[in-house]
Order: structure tokens, then C-alpha cells, then sequence
């Protein structure tokens, strides 16, 4: 290839992103605005199971307001708008065409950021729908967040439709099937004609589904793309990865009901869910397979590539997070996890661990090619690495155990109720103590986009191929 | 006894179904076919080519018989790095 051809396919590359340079950025860097927010209303909500007195003369403060304000500015703030922006750069490099309607997709990511704003403003003042991980007001910020996320959603397929691939990879099947499930979902969970038990079953078809359709099937479109990308080499098994994208359209949407294990639901719809629950180990297992095969042999890999490491640990945790899902689906181990602090735990190692590990490898990857600059230090990526996977980490292992002890003391009949608080005690510590390590290396990554994004940093020159060499990341150390 | 749930079961059944119809509206298309050249939709010839440091030097070898001569990445080619 010479280097004229090289340069050709590198102009063609920046034709690909310039369209969707401006939505994708807008996306990005809201994202990371509430990963801020989100970040302090979690440690503050933490803080309160220490300090329980914590401002309660006011309302906005107190626990069950501050709780859903973090669940929501997390998962339709950073993990949503992160996941929008990495598709909207995605898709055309997919499909081998510009994004299509790229201001409609700038006016969404704008209509979807009001929404939230107007929700998480309504949510601290006391103004909540009630239902879990639909908490927003269904009148003043849904609408927002439906009508947005259908003007990305269609910017994005009609950027498919334009590219009429004859080849559909399955980092498509996945992103583009998340924005037709999405609004489905979304807008069936917050209608208001269920009563009852019935709300509680559509309740957790949304909250699991969302989790599924939307958090899950992006970020593994995600990881489908950028573990191949970098190597330089095919997924190891395409059929294998077909096998979990179509086992998790026809069968995940049976899951939700294992939330309410012991509810007063008809017995067979639980079972129902079980067993789907436990099917779901399928296409698990083939993504799992599929992404360590890819990777055997290429594990130094992570030593240079810092959205490798970040997305091949979203990987394993998506590998972890489904199996523990699919054991706590069991009544045996559901009779002791349900209503404990495992259930947080789970849904971090899914939340965090999965999809926001994925999503920075993904902007460290998207970032430098939308804005022409790289990041300027590899020293702050790897701090940003460290702190983040060893936070998680403490995290998740504090409130498991705590969630456990906690579970078997509330079925101890000798123990009084306030006997299953005491024990969680020094786990919510370290738990809160892990949350500060987390938010020091929130800080460090927005301060990392910021220095990419300003205006007047020094663009990127880019040497000549005979020229440049790689750095790696423990070299600057060194 | 389907009273309480019958909202769920639809919904349920209708995602399903129409995953059914989506999974047989791409295998009539030919999207299903030749899953080689769908794995490798996403890697061009300069991916392909591109020399990775943390190759072991048959893994390099074998990528310069298969591919041709490698050809030098950019900076901050694998992602966040300068």
C-alpha cells in the first residue's frame, strides 16, 4: 500500500466522521457533565448511611431524593448520552457512509440533555413518578427524552438505510435494534393505564429490558468493534457472535420478572422468568468465548492500548455480571440477595464495571479523531485506569459481602431487624471510601476531555507513517 | 390467570415476535451469508497491515505473508496514548 493510498484511506476515515463530529462530541461531553453530577449525588447519597442526620432540613438532600437523582443523571446522563455519542461515530464508520440528518441528531442530544435537566430539577424538588429507574416525571421530561432519542435514533437508521451495506456487521445489529427497542420500552414503562401488581410487572420489564435493550446491547456493539479494530484481526467466531445478539433479542425480554421473586405474581410467570434467566447463559457464553478467543495471544495488547484495556475489562465484567445475574435469578439465592446491598453491587458491576468502562475506552478511542487532538497525557490515562478499577472493584466486593451478611441476618428470626443494619456498617464505609477513589478519577478524565477539547491546544501533528512510532503507555512513566 | 400479567405477556411475545420477523427479513436479504466477509467488514487493508508492537514476531510475520509489508501506525493509534 503506498502512502498515497494510505493517506486516501485516512481522508476517507475524516469524511466519515465529519457530519457526526459536532452531535457526537455534544453528546460526549454532556455525558461527562453528568457523570460528574451523578457521581457527587451517589457519593452524597453514600454518605448519608454514615451520617443519616446529613442534611435533612432539606428536602432536595435527603436520601430518597438524592438516591433515583444519581440512578437517573447515570444512566440517562452519562451512560446514555456516551453510549449516543460512540454510535453516532460508530455507525457511519460501519456503514461506510457520512451520518445522515446530523443536525436532527445535534437537536436531539440537546432536546434529550433539557429533558434531564427538567426531570433531575423535578425529581430534588419532590416531584417523582415512583417507579424504579422511571423516577423522571412522565409529563415535563420523558417526552423530552423519547422525542431526542428518536431524532438521534433516526438520524442513525437513516444513516443505515443510506449505506445499504450488503454486509451488516454485528456491532449494527446490536446498536441499531437498542434504538428501536429503546423508545419501545421506554415509552410502554411510563405509561399510566397499568393498576397494581401489573404495574409492578411492566415496572421491571422496562427496568431489566433497559438494561438489556439498551445499556448492554450498545456497549456490546462497542466492544464488537474495538476489539477486532485494534488487534487487526476478525472476531474469532462470527457465527458465535450472531448466536448471542439473536439469543438476546428473542429470549432477554422474558428476564425482568425475576425481580419479583416472591411477589404476588402467578407462580408461572416467574418460573417463566427463571428459566429464561438461565437460558440467557447462551449467548453469554458465546460472547464471552468469542471476545477471549479474539484476544488469545494479543494480551500484551493492553499494555499500549488504553481503550483495549478499558473495554476488555467492560467485557469481562459484562461476562461476570451476567452470571451473577443469572444465579441471583435462583429463589435459593434470591431469598437472600433480595432487598440487601448485593442487589447495588450487581447493579454496578453491570452499570459501572460493564458499560462505563467500555464507554471510556470508547471516547479515548472517538475523542482524538473528532477533535483532531490526542490526549495529552498517557500518565493521566493510566491514573484514570488505576483509580477507577481498583474503586469499582473495592466497591462491589464491600457490598456483596455486605449485601450476604446483610440477607442472611434479616432471615435470622433470633435477630431484630436493626441487627441487619449493623452488620452492613463497615461495608457501607468502605463502600464510601471506594466512591471518593472513584470520583478522583472522574475527575481526572473530565479534566483530560477538557484539556483535549479547549480552545488553542496544540492539534496533533501527524508525522509522516516512516516517522511516527508508538508510545506506550508506561514508556512516559519510565 | 392471566389477568394480572397479560400487558407483560404481549409485550413480551411482541418483542420476540418481531425479532423473529427482523431475524427472517435478514436472512432473505443475504445479511446472514458469508459471516468471513462480515467479520472482516470492519478491518481495511491499512488495518490489516498496520504494524502492532505487541505482536510476537511470527504473529508480525504472519501478518506481513497474509497481508504485505507493515505499514507504521499514527500516533495514538490504538486509543489514548500520543
Amino acid at each position: 500500500m503506498s502512502e498515497a493510498a494510505i493517506a486516501d484511506a485516512l481522508e476517507a476515515r475524516r469524511r466519515l466522521d465529519g457530519p457526526g463530529r459536532k452531535p457526537a462530541l455534544l453528546c460526549y461531553v454532556t455525558a461527562v457533565a453528568w457523570l460528574l453530577v451523578g457521581t457527587v449525588f451517589g457519593d452524597y447519597a453514600s454518605l448519608l448511611f454514615q451520617y443519616p442526620d446529613l442534611g435533612t432540613s432539606w428536602p432536595a438532600l435527603t436520601f430518597g431524593r438524592i438516591r433515583p437523582a444519581h440512578l437517573n443523571a447515570m444512566i440517562y446522563g452519562w451512560s446514555s448520552l456516551a453510549m449516543i455519542g460512540t454510535s453516532l461515530w460508530l455507525v457511519p464508520r460501519l456503514v461506510h457512509t457520512p451520518l445522515r440528518w446530523p443536525s436532527l441528531a445535534m437537536l436531539g442530544g440537546v432536546v434529550w440533555n433539557v429533558g434531564l435537566v427538567l426531570g433531575l430539577w423535578l425529581l430534588l424538588a419532590g416531584r417523582s413518578d415512583g417507579l424504579e429507574w422511571l423516577e423522571l416525571d412522565r409529563f415535563f421530561s420523558d417526552p423530552f427524552l423519547v422525542i431526542g432519542g428518536g431524532l438521534v435514533g433516526a438520524s442513525i437508521l437513516r444513516t443505515l438505510l443510506a449505506g445499504r451495506p450488503k454486509h451488516l456487521y454485528v456491532a449494527v445489529w446490536y446498536i441499531a435494534a437498542s434504538f428501536v427497542w429503546f423508545p419501545i420500552i421506554f415509552v410502554t414503562g411510563n405509561l399510566t393505564s397499568f393498576r397494581g401488581v401489573e404495574h409492578a410487572a411492566v415496572n421491571w420489564f422496562y427496568a431489566h429490558n433497559a438494561l438489556g435493550f439498551w445499556l448492554t446491547s450498545i456497549s456490546l456493539g462497542a466492544i464488537y468493534y474495538f476489539i477486532p479494530k485494534i488487534l487487526g484481526r476478525p472476531i474469532h467466531s462470527y457465527q458465535l457472535s450472531l448466536l448471542g445478539f439473536w439469543a438476546l433479542a428473542f429470549f432477554y425480554a422474558l428476564n425482568g420478572m425475576h425481580h419479583l421473586v416472591g411477589g404476588p405474581l402467578p407462580s408461572w410467570m416467574i418460573t417463566t422468568s427463571i428459566v429464561a434467566s438461565v437460558m440467557m447463559v447462551i449467548p453469554v457464553a458465546a460472547v464471552a468465548v468469542n471476545h477471549h478467543m479474539t484476544m488469545v495471544g494479543r494480551f500484551t495488547a493492553l499494555r499500549y492500548s488504553p481503550t483495549l484495556r478499558f473495554v476488555v475489562l467492560g467485557a469481562m465484567a459484562y461476562t461476570a455480571v451476567s452470571l451473577q445475574g443469572i444465579f441471583t435469578a435462583l429463589t435459593e439465592i434470591n431469598r437472600i440477595t433480595h432487598f440487601t446491598h448485593w442487589t447495588i453491587a450487581h447493579s454496578h458491576v453491570g452499570v459501572y464495571a460493564f458499560v462505563t468502562m467500555v464507554m471510556f475506552g470508547s471516547m479515548y478511542y472517538v475523542v482524538p479523531r473528532l477533535a483532531g487532538r490526542e490526549w495529552p497525557s498517557a500518565r493521566l490515562i493510566a491514573w484514570h485506569f488505576w483509580l477507577v478499577l481498583i474503586g469499582i472493584a473495592v466497591y462491589v466486593v464491600a457490598l456483596t459481602i455486605g449485601g450476604v451478611v446483610q440477607g442472611l441476618a434479616l432471615l435470622d428470626p433470633k435477630q431484630p431487624f436493626q441487627a441487619s443494619v449493623d452488620v452492613t456498617k463497615p461495608w457501607l464505609l468502605v463502600r464510601s471510601l471506594s466512591a471518593v477513589v472513584l470520583t478522583v478519577g472522574h475527575l481526572i478524565f473530565a479534566w483530560h476531555l477538557f484539556r483535549v477539547l479547549r480552545a488553542g491546544a496544540e492539534p496533533v501533528v501527524f508525522l509522516p507513517w516512516y516517522r511516527a512510532r508508538p508510545i506506550r503507555v508506561d514508556e512516559e512513566r519510565a | 390467570m392471566l389477568s394480572p400479567s397479560l400487558t407483560v405477556v404481549l409485550l413480551v411475545a411482541g418483542m420476540g415476535f418481531a425479532s423473529v420477523v427482523a431475524f427472517g427479513w435478514a436472512l432473505l436479504r443475504g445479511s446472514l451469508d458469508d459471516p468471513e466477509a462480515q467479520a472482516r467488514s470492519i478491518l481495511d487493508q491499512r488495518d490489516l497491515r498496520l504494524g502492532r508492537p505487541w505482536e510476537t514476531e511470527l504473529q508480525a510475520q504472519e501478518r506481513t505473508a497474509r497481508y504485505g509489508s507493515a505499514v507504521e501506525p499514527r500516533p495514538g493509534e490504538w486509543g489514548g496514548t500520543r
